[in-house]
């Protein structure tokens, strides 16, 4: 596939290669530098984030902002409630998406077109839709600040299932055959035969609905009023008072909120633009 | 006699087949069941219920108001400048990341070094929380407490007050910041489609890079910019969090995003019935704009 041909733009004006170079540098440093000053202001003194006297690197690194943000709000619960609800959420995914893609993509039944769109049309409905009535429903079942009230909004998705059937519909029949020949039930087949084919698929699965959820503020920013039961990115704004915000603080939270996510995408980054590049091949 | 026999023999395994396919879909119901039972509850009945609350008034939303609600959000000043600074927000968005996106994918589809490096880098921001990016840069931009203006000093140029003197057009640059990646990995996707052949074609009519890059290049990713931007502007339409957490919609409305006017509605004047009323004609709106991108999506493919 590749060819010579690819360095084509050198031809469009002397030294464009270089500027090419250049952009894209300057674009990764402005990425880059906000996020390793957040890194800075997380190690900042309480005297160095007063307002008129910003500095890039603090002059002691105060790592007890660390001890700080664990002892003067209950962080380490933020972090529990954090993976609990990303967690979960991921793990219904992993079971439920996958059994109704196969579905969609191995049987026959009444109805499976419309059950299909149906379900497909679900990706039109945005979530500030659904946010009031699942907001009054939940707190007339008593499910706010609880953690199915995070959880059950989001146990699957149309975009998963979709994913699914399309990796699904691929797989020969001959091993859903060979199965039932064997005298498999039908889950087992699913269980033992279908799921482990499927694992790059879940892979990408897996890793969006974790990352998305984890960095999710909407939601438990409604669903949750009290202190125990905050995730991490809505535990982040309570530093943050009118008129004095400890950003210190925000940013040492912040950090611990980023890090998880960085090192999942530095082992796997591949799956992840994979998996970016295929929301947009739909 | 022998015929029935070889008849029977001919329709015995379709009887066998007809109730194994009776199974199946006894099978394919129950697996789709869970997937179709939380669609029903946390997707169609929230609809409904929406619906249903936006022609009611009232604290309670109890009170019968008919279309009053939707008539009151045509007339609403508030709600009709919320709506707007939505759309420039949402307009100012995808331009801004399909024109760089577009520029970083051209640059990084061409063999260089560190290319996935720089493609990982840029696709940072897009993982991380709208959290974290909103408190950051409102921190970087604070004009006291804030770094840049340190650094803009440092330098030798005027002191910026970003979030007061342009606030929406900073919300449209964090975005930007947050979402190019996102752009620039869905080009490359695009890029990578169009084969080697169209060029080679281009350069033996003798075609310069730029008449290459116009004619072969823009209109083979035409579906790609047709889905980056009508996806773009329907979740920037969503947005509700910078606002919340950068601007608080202001100064003087500026920043007003429409969601954040919803919730502002809902949770903090708990007017739910006026702000499932507004939730739905946004949604109006977002579903025509994933019917044209459906409609024009498919003329493209035939």
């Amino acid at each position: 596939m590749a060819s010579p041909e690819r360095n084509r733009t050198d031809r469009l004006f002397p030294g464009a290669r270089g500027v090419g170079y250049a952009v894209v540098l300057v674009v990764c440093l402005l990425t880059v530098i906000p996020l390793a000053y957040m890194i800075s202001l997380s190690l900042q003194s309480d005297g160095e984030i007063l307002a008129g006297n910003p500095v890039l690197w603090p002059a002691h690194l105060h790592f007890d902002n660390y001890q700080r943000l664990f002892g003067e709000v209950p962080y380490a619960r933020f972090f529990v409630n954090s993976t609990v609800m990303a967690g979960t959420i991921t793990i219904a995914h992993l079971i439920l998406d996958p059994l109704a893609g196969y579905a969609f993509a191995k049987f026959s039944f009444p109805f499976k077109r419309t059950l299909f769109i149906a379900v497909l049309a679900t990706l039109m409905v945005p979530f500030f839709v659904r946010m009031i009535p699942v907001y009054v429903l939940f707190s007339q079942l008593g499910w706010l600040n609880t953690y199915q009230g995070l959880v059950v909004p989001f146990l699957c998705d149309a975009y998963g299932i979709f994913l699914m059937r399309q990796f699904l519909a691929a797989l020969p029949d001959e091993l859903i055959d060979a199965g039932r020949a064997d005298g498999a039930g039908e889950l087992r087949i699913f269980a033992r035969i279908i799921l482990p084919q499927a694992k790059p698929a879940l892979a990408v699965l897996a890793l969006f609905t974790f990352v998305f959820q984890w960095n999710n503020f909407l939601w438990p920013l409604l669903a949750t009023s009290t202190t125990d039961m905050r995730t991490m990115p809505v535990g982040l704004t309570m530093f943050n008072q009118e008129y004095f915000t400890q950003w210190n603080l925000t940013a040492a939270g912040a950090v611990v909120l980023f890090v998880p996510t960085a090192v999942l995408f530095f082992f796997t980054q591949r799956y992840l633009v994979r998996g970016v590049a295929l929301t947009g091949l739909k | 006699m022998v015929a029935t026999v070889e008849r029977a023999a001919a329709v015995a395994p379709v009887r066998r087949r007809a109730p194994m396919r009776r199974r199946q879909a006894r099978t394919a119901l129950a697996f789709l069941a869970p997937a179709l039972l939380f669609f029903a509850l946390l997707f169609f009945y929230p609809l409904l219920r929406e619906l249903y609350t936006s022609v009611f008034t009232g604290p309670r939303a109890d009170v019968y108001a008919g279309l009053g609600n939707y008539t009151k959000a045509f007339d609403d000043p508030v709600a009709r400048h919320a709506f707007w600074v939505t759309v420039q927000y949402g307009l100012g968005v995808v331009v801004g990341a399909i024109v760089l996106g577009l520029v970083l994918a051209v640059i990084l589809n061409q063999r260089m070094r560190g290319r996935s490096v720089f493609r990982g880098i840029l696709l940072v921001p897009y993982l991380t929380s709208i959290a974290i990016v909103g408190l950051l840069w409102r921190n970087i931009l604070d004009p006291d407490t804030g770094i840049l203006n340190r650094v803009l000093h440092s330098v030798g140029l005027p002191t910026q007050n970003l979030l007061a003197e342009h606030p929406l057009a900073t919300l449209v640059a964090v975005a930007i910041w947050q979402q190019v990646g996102y752009t620039t990995v869905l080009f490359l996707a695009g890029l990578q489609g169009i084969p080697e052949l169209y060029y080679e074609a281009a350069e033996v009519d003798g075609a310069s890079v730029w008449r290459r890059f116009r004619h072969v290049t823009l209109p083979l990713l035409a579906p790609t910019t047709l889905f980056v931007s009508v996806i773009g502007v329907i979740s920037a339409m969503q947005e509700f969090a910078l606002p919340y957490l950068v601007t608080q919609g202001g100064p003087d409305n500026a920043s007003d995003l429409y969601v954040y006017q919803v919730w502002k509605t809902a949770f903090g004047f708990r007017d739910f019935g006026y702000a499932s009323a507004l939730s739905y004609l946004l949604l109006i709106v977002i579903l025509v704009l994933s019917l044209v991108q459906l409609k024009v999506g498919q003329r493209g493919e035939s």
